[in-house]
């Protein structure tokens, strides 16, 4: 190839490109990525903002914390499957699907709690990383154990536990027209429930009391507990919190056809849950929420490259992996966190 | 009491993922830095000696010698290991295991869209140019030379006379001398000066640095040497299968079994991870569903007896099935809980413990008794 035809070549593929990043940046494509992108992000809070809360009071990277994601998804799959029997309307399933989130809320937590009291305790005298090692024989156990029920009670013909996908109520399947751009009803849902927990979150951790104890303990434990509050025991409801949060997590993801009921999932959301809260940094809350819009964002970025212009398929998870070395060697506590956090 | 013993296929594994568990442990078990994305190494070696027989490897001939390749592919994993390791030794505890794992898992994502590597790329490519077997022994001596693979492989008939190996057994001797090799040499650095520098960096890093060691440089040749074996360990792998896919080479979770190996067997004594790795794969074996070398449920089967089996526990439920339902192939829970117990209560691991009995290497302290040494 000479000279003149390889510069011609480059730029036929730079027009491409243009022409590309014109359509790309035409508002309608804008405004559906923003709002696929501001999705994403809800889901990505959800699962990563029990991790998050765990490491920061307690510095226990919890290994657990995707299959106990995984485990809120069928469970919440399980109680809505069993309420919803005929055809119900829209109401009514968002009712039922609020009591089955409440009750995965409630049963994953008592799990935390149980396995923080009965095996996690056990290991604070030891370096942290033991606390790695054992979280990560947990999620072997947990997962092998829901693989067994749900061969058991063959529940899962297909990978995407269709039964589960089919409570969703129809008026979220459906696109709604904001104007400029139709989208769908379970993205707009997703914004929303992501929206509350950070605030529920939020005002907990601020204004209640206990939420004050909670950072007073991530502060300083010793300092907490020389005023004479029982930091184990604040460690325990912390677990059990984010157990739960990651049990509503999975609740929400069940809806979801992206992502589904399955046992991969456990692995599907641990990874980025990780990305989530060390691009925010360890442990802090504020951070988790941006870097959840970031990794959204980008996620709903790159699917629309993938979807309309780039052939790639791994494309949009590979980025997501590539923020995440390139936040560790910029700036390696993340976006808002400190250099030390956690500490027993 | 032959059931006991594993199969010769499960020992091939357990010496090639051994010998990866190991170059984990060399890293991980040696400097505390826990390298959750080792598998990068392995699966680059697996990668790059299917890639090599495929002939997609630039100025490297398909029929290249099989050790050649593996040299070649640890060198490649050196390379790798110095560039992630340049970056990544510039933070440490669980940030250093997050940012190898962040790598690694970009290397599995790329990978599993990679087109080039095979044209249905999740799947993972297999050995399809390369025609001749891959040996194992010294490059351009026919007669110093061994082929391994299951089916591939030679077999040796009458040696010495009477000794008959099959194709299995032959790739396991081969592969068993290579990972010998690999072992003694990883010994001989762990035993060194720089071992010794590497021992100070877990215990006390600020200390060794005071001292006056450059940690940075000694870490980050720990890890390329690591890096080299892990290679090894999945090329052997790749020459044994002749087919790899992402998931049991660059997938997070082929680390995790590393880590798994460790623990069990010793978390800073290199053999160890080679024994935790056989106590893994033969509680696997024992609970596995066909058990051809015994197992837990053929046996449950044959002695229980027909009335046993098909007595109802709860609601149509019966024993045969409950025996199906929690042993059929669910080796990974029983491991799983194994590992916890190991974590909580026995944190030296079987080798560690072993050695704390003894009060040192286990070769030593046995020669020590046989001659009669005082304590």
């Amino acid at each position: 190839m000479t000279g003149f035809e390889s510069t011609l070549a480059n730029l036929v593929v730079m027009a491409g490109f243009a022409d590309a990043l014109g359509q790309f940046l035409r508002p309608e494509n804008l405004a559906a990525v923003l709002v696929d992108g501001l999705a994403k992000a809800g889901l990505y809070v959800m699962i990563a903002s029990g991790l998050t809360l765990i490491f920061g009071l307690m510095g226990v990277l919890n290994f657990a914390h995707g299959s106990m994601t995984m485990i809120g998804a069928y469970l919440g799959g399980l109680i809505m499957v069993g309420l919803v029997g005929g055809s119900t309307g829209f109401g009514a399933n968002l009712l039922f699907f609020f009591v089955a989130l409440a009750a995965t809320f409630a049963l994953l937590a008592g799990l935390g709690g149980v396995v923080e009291v009965g095996l996690i305790r056990q290991l604070y005298d030891r370096p942290p990383v033991y606390q790695i090692l054992l979280t990560f024989g947990l999620t072997l156990i947990l997962d092998e154990i829901v693989r067994i029920v749900v061969l058991f009670y063959g529940m899962q013909p297909t990978s995407d536990w269709q039964a589960a996908l089919g409570t969703k109520p129809a008026a979220l399947a459906e696109s709604v027209d904001l104007g400029i751009v139709s989208v769908s009803g379970l993205s707009l849902f997703e914004i929303a429930f992501g929206t509350a927990t950070v605030a529920g979150l939020w005002a907990f951790l601020t204004k209640t009391r206990y939420g004050m104890i909670i950072r007073a303990g991530s502060e300083d434990a010793e300092m907490t507990e020389a005023l004479g509050i029982d930091v184990r025991r604040v460690f325990t409801v912390v677990f059990a919190l984010g157990a739960g949060v990651a049990g509503a997590a999975g609740t929400l993801l069940m809806w979801d056809p992206a992502w589904g009921a399955s046992v991969p999932l456990a692995a599907d959301t641990l990874l980025p849950a990780f990305v989530v809260v060390i691009i925010g940094g360890l442990g802090t809350f504020r951070g988790t929420v941006v870097a959840a819009v970031i990794v959204g964002m980008t996620d709903a970025t790159m699917t629309w490259w993938f979807v309309n212009e780039i052939e790639f398929a791994g494309l949009p998870e590979m980025t997501i992996f590539l923020i995440l070395v390139v936040m560790l060697v910029l700036r390696p506590q993340g976006l808002f966190g400190v250099e030390e956090v956690g500490g027993h | 009491m032959v059931a006991v013993l594993p199969k010769v296929e499960t020992m091939v594994a357990v010496l090639y993922f051994g010998l990866f568990a190991m170059s984990f442990d060399f890293i991980s078990g040696y400097t505390g830095y826990l390298s959750f994305g080792h598998a990068a190494f392995y699966g680059a070696g697996a990668y790059f000696v299917v890639l090599a027989s495929n002939g997609k490897i630039p100025l490297v001939a398909t029929d290249t010698s099989f050790v050649v390749l593996l040299a070649l592919a640890g060198l490649v994993a050196v390379v790798l290991a110095l560039l992630i390791g340049a970056v990544s030794f510039r933070l440490s505890g669980v940030y250093f295991a997050m940012i190898t794992l962040g790598f690694s898992q970009v290397l599995y994502v790329f990978v599993r869209g990679w087109d080039y590597a095979a044209s249905n790329p999740r799947d993972g490519p297999a050995v399809l140019e390369r025609t001749d077997p891959f040996s194992v022994g010294v490059p351009g001596v026919d007669s110093l030379n061994l082929a391994i693979g299951q089916l591939a492989g030679d077999s040796v008939e009458g040696l010495l006379g009477v000794l008959n190996f099959g194709t299995t057994e032959v790739s396991y001797y081969m592969i068993g001398l290579v990972v010998l090799v690999c072992y003694f040499a990883m010994q001989r650095i762990i035993h060194s000066p720089f071992g010794r520098v590497l021992v100070a960096i877990r215990e006390n890093e600020e200390r060794a640095e005071a001292v006056g060691y450059n940690t940075f440089w000694y870490k980050l040749g720990a890890f390329a040497v690591s890096a080299f074996f892990a290679a090894v360990a999945g090329g052997l792998f790749a020459g044994f299968q002749r087919s790899v896919s992402p998931e049991n080479t660059f997938y997070f979770l082929v680390t995790g079994d590393a880590l798994l190996a460790s623990i069990i067997g010793g978390f800073g004594t290199l053999a160890g991870p080679l024994y935790g790795w056989l106590f893994d794969e033969s509680v696997t074996e024992f609970l596995s569903k066909t058990g051809e070398g015994g197992g837990l449920l053929p046996y449950l089967r044959e002695h229980l007896g027909e009335a046993t089996m098909t007595t109802e526990l709860y609601n149509g439920l019966t024993v045969g099935q409950t025996i199906d339902t929690f042993l059929n192939g669910h080796a990974e829970l029983y491991v799983g809980v194994i590992f916890v117990l190991f974590v909580l209560f026995v944190p030296n691991g079987l080798l560690g413990t072993v050695r704390d009995r003894l009060g040192g290497p286990v070769g030593e302290q046995v020669a020590a008794r046989l001659r009669g040494d005082e304590e």
